[in-house]
């Protein structure tokens, strides 16, 4: 494959999966609220937060429909206008999907039929169906849709799709996202029943959250074969055997980076990441570590990304020279 | 069940022109019973409900072209009519076989034209109007690329006369492009109308992308290795993206754009992710001009730097080879009857448009007498662009052509008005008449390749003669029909 696709296969497989999370993480964020006490005031703006937006400047640049119903005027609205509808917005199932399609067509010579196929009826979908965000019921229906499809996609390409160096970039494209947007979903988790404190963390069962993401049996059979205290948070960092930990994608991205001709260094910094999972106490940790860790392997995540696009662009470089 | 109801007696000919699918008379043609078979069974309710699946399958396959309009770039669905065009297996075997003469003797004419030029030393052409040709190109002067074949794909324009018979409107010999739609027409036609084509013999059309890697590989300047082949883009938004990037999927070739090629001691090679890899044939879709900076147009940011020297010697093929174009000026059209019988020895076995030379003073009297009846078109554009219709004008368009022509005799062409064929097309619930031409592909390596039909291009306004789909023109799904017995 072409050096300069590197990049359009990796964003494209980054962008089928933020479309997949996205869609999970606003039925997440949906049943979580289902499950609050009326008391607990979920707090909306923070999504727009986890999705690196600042939630107060964008919801005050946030230009309410003339003719909006009280429904319309609410935060929960426009946070998931934001979310969803908005094209402006970056972080917008609409926009990541234009994002998806103007990839998909720049590699469209290594896209099998079939999936080109697939992505065109998912964008012709969102296109369609995404121009408002809708009533909750509604939402849970239309984002439940939108991840059928992605996975759709994904399938579709499994079962076609050349094992080459593209195929890959596009799982690993896939698999940092999905991380990514893990590490994210547990930041709602962390940031919105808790105030950072210095004492030792709370346990986290948030079955709303692990239902939307598809891992709630998986869960409890994770918990009933534990020997020690383990949660939520143990769970999607560490058990690789569940698709949607940080641990699992860990180990995808390192078992496609093979053949690719910077593997070593995606394989170094993939090793380092796992030694800081593998290092950190989880059940000893405070609230506040734990917000730290966090922390820590978001920004291994983007430095991963780093890692194995540049060398593109060094050879790039050296090949022009 | 009769054949001849299949238009209902409500089907309007149109005078004086040739209808692919109904005779004069009203009845269906032999080829196309097997449409006026599901008609007359399923009504005209059916036939609007098979084409609103069609334009899905069309969206859903995302087959779109290009459009640049307003300073940006939309991507629109394919235009595709759900009644096909049918043609006799018998009449397209002697057109196939015309299309390949008329590429074989244009091939033998520009490669003269850069090495010995006999013909003009015979006069059978005038020089200076090949030599003072803006498409004739000096610095490929004294090449000879493989098998002496300059044009290797061509897109060849044909239409009917009033009595039926096929005619050249023009030869496409630089950059020609739609053979994406024609495969793809099939594939969307296959899934509409599986009935149909299980009830009549319809040859395929699908052989075309192993035809055309086959081709381009034959070009390979280095026989033991197997060749490396790209095909060469402007870009994303060019309007025909959307085929660059479908025929380079189909053949395996790689899509590159010219940042992704470099030359280095006049070898051509492709930057991968492995690595620098040494290309042996480039499938170009960029214009001879922007090919190459340190050649051509010093202001290209499409080309190559250094491109056209590695090809002169001989170190990588470009199909087609840059200074093709001299062949399809619309000026050496008029020739083409006589290179063919100068080359081969042949009479042309499909003729030509009646053409006038506005260079040749008593045909260009004749052309400014009569620009209210004649198609006046510049010699080298495309696209449809800068044409004259002649019934068509109002009296100042015809002013402002008069002066173009006086100004630049040589830059245009006038051939009668044609009674184009037409075809039943659906248009608001009804089918109707409308004009359609024929764009087959032929392609010259080591072989002769001809494409079965071609992409059949519709003027979708009534009466009018304009298919190109920048202008609103749509296309059907041609079907060669087996009618031997």
């Amino acid at each position: 494959m072409l050096l300069k696709s590197v990049d359009n296969i990796f964003w494209l497989g980054r962008y089928l999966e933020r479309l997949d999370d996205t869609a999970r993480l606003v039925n997440a964020t949906s049943h979580l609220l289902i499950d609050s006490h009326k008391d607990t005031r979920f707090s909306w703006p923070i999504l727009l937060d986890v999705m690196g937006l600042d939630s107060s400047s964008t919801l005050a640049d946030y230009q309410l429909p003339p003719d909006a119903t009280p429904e319309q005027a609410s935060i929960e609205y426009a946070v998931m206008a934001h979310l969803i509808s908005n094209n402006a917005s970056s972080v917008s199932i609409r926009h990541t999907c234009s994002q998806l399609k103007y990839n998909a067509r720049s590699v469209r010579q290594l896209i099998p039929r079939d999936m080109w196929e697939e992505l065109n009826m998912l964008d012709s979908f969102i296109q369609q169906h995404c121009q408002q965000p809708g009533g909750r019921q509604q939402r849970y229906n239309l984002m439940t849709e939108v991840s059928r499809r992605c996975q759709m996609v994904v399938g579709v390409l499994d079962g076609v799709m050349l094992r080459s160096d593209a195929f890959g970039l596009f799982n690993m494209g896939r698999h940092v996202e999905r991380a990514d947007m893990t590490t994210r979903i547990m930041d709602v988790m962390v940031l919105q029943q808790l105030q950072p404190t210095q004492i030792k963390r709370p346990k986290f069962r948030w079955t709303s959250i692990l239902n939307a993401l598809g891992g709630i049996e998986s869960y409890h059979y994770y918990l009933a074969h534990q020997s020690s205290d383990v949660d939520a948070i143990d769970y999607l960092l560490t058990f690789a055997d569940f698709p949607r930990s940080i641990a699992y994608c860990f180990n995808r991205v390192a078992a496609s980076a093979k053949g690719l001709p910077h593997s070593i260094n995606i394989l170094q910094q993939v090793h380092q990441l796992q030694t800081l999972l593998k290092a950190a106490p989880l059940s000893e940790l405070s609230t506040e570590q734990l917000h730290s860790l966090i922390d820590q392997i978001q920004a291994g995540i983007m430095q991963l990304h780093q890692v194995i696009t540049e060398p593109a662009a060094a050879q790039q470089q050296q090949l022009s020279a | 069940m009769s054949v001849k109801s299949f238009t209902r007696g409500g089907y309007p000919l149109t005078a004086n022109c040739f209808d692919e699918l109904v005779h004069d008379d009203g009845s269906v043609r032999p080829p196309a019973a097997a449409i006026a078979r599901f008609i007359d069974k399923h009504g005209a309710t059916e036939l609007c409900q098979r084409q609103i699946q069609l334009n899905q399958t069309i969206s859903d396959m995302g087959v779109c072209f290009t459009l640049y309009s307003d300073g940006s770039n939309i991507d629109r669905a394919w235009p595709l009519d759900v009644m096909p065009r049918t043609i006799p297996g018998s009449e397209w075997q002697r057109t196939s076989a015309g299309l390949k003469q008329r590429l074989t003797a244009l091939n033998l004419f520009i490669d003269d034209l850069y090495n010995d030029q006999q013909i003009l030393k015979d006069g059978i052409v005038p020089a200076e109007l090949v030599l003072q040709s803006k498409n004739y190109l000096a610095p490929c002067q004294g090449i000879s690329p493989r098998y002496g074949v300059w044009a290797n794909i061509c897109g060849t324009d044909l239409v009917r006369d009033g009595t039926g018979r096929f005619l050249v409107l023009e030869d496409n010999l630089r950059v020609p492009s739609g053979v994406s739609y024609m495969l793809e027409n099939r594939t969307v036609m296959k899934r509409v109308f599986p009935e149909l084509f299980a009830d009549s013999t319809i040859y395929p059309v699908d052989d075309y992308t192993h035809q055309l890697w086959r081709m381009l590989a034959s070009l390979a300047p280095r026989s033991s290795d197997v060749p490396c082949i790209v095909l060469l883009t402007p870009g994303i938004y060019n309007s025909a993206y959307f085929e660059h990037s479908f025929l380079a999927q189909q053949t395996g070739i790689e899509l590159a754009e010219n940042t992704d090629l470099f030359v280095e001691d006049d070898i051509v090679y492709l930057k991968k992710l492995h690595g620098k890899q040494r290309v042996d044939v480039i499938y170009r879709r960029i214009d001879d001009v922007f090919l190459d900076p340190q050649t051509f147009r010093p202001d290209s940011v499409l080309g190559v730097p250094g491109l056209i020297k590695a090809w002169a010697k001989g170190n990588v093929a470009i199909a087609n080879a840059p200074g093709s174009g001299v062949a399809d000026d619309k000026v050496i059209y008029a020739y083409v009857p006589q290179i063919i019988q100068y080359y081969l020895g042949e009479q042309p076995l499909i003729d030509n448009v009646e053409t006038y030379l506005c260079l040749e003073p008593k045909q260009r009297s004749y052309v400014l007498a009569n620009l209210d009846k004649l198609v006046v078109k510049p010699a080298n554009e495309s696209g449809g662009y800068g044409i004259l219709i002649g019934p068509r004008s109002t009296l100042a368009e015809q002013q402002q052509m008069a002066a173009a022509i006086k100004a630049n005799p040589r830059n245009f062409i006038a051939q009668p008005t044609l009674n184009l064929s037409t075809a039943p097309t659906l248009c608001d619930g009804a089918l109707e008449p409308r004009h359609l031409d024929l764009r087959p592909f032929i392609l010259q390596g080591k072989e002769l390749y001809c494409t079965t039909g071609g992409l059949s291009r519709v003027a979708l306004t009534r009466g009018s003669l304009v298919v190109n789909s920048s202008q609103g023109g749509g296309s059907k799904d041609t079907w060669i029909i087996n009618d031997e017995v």
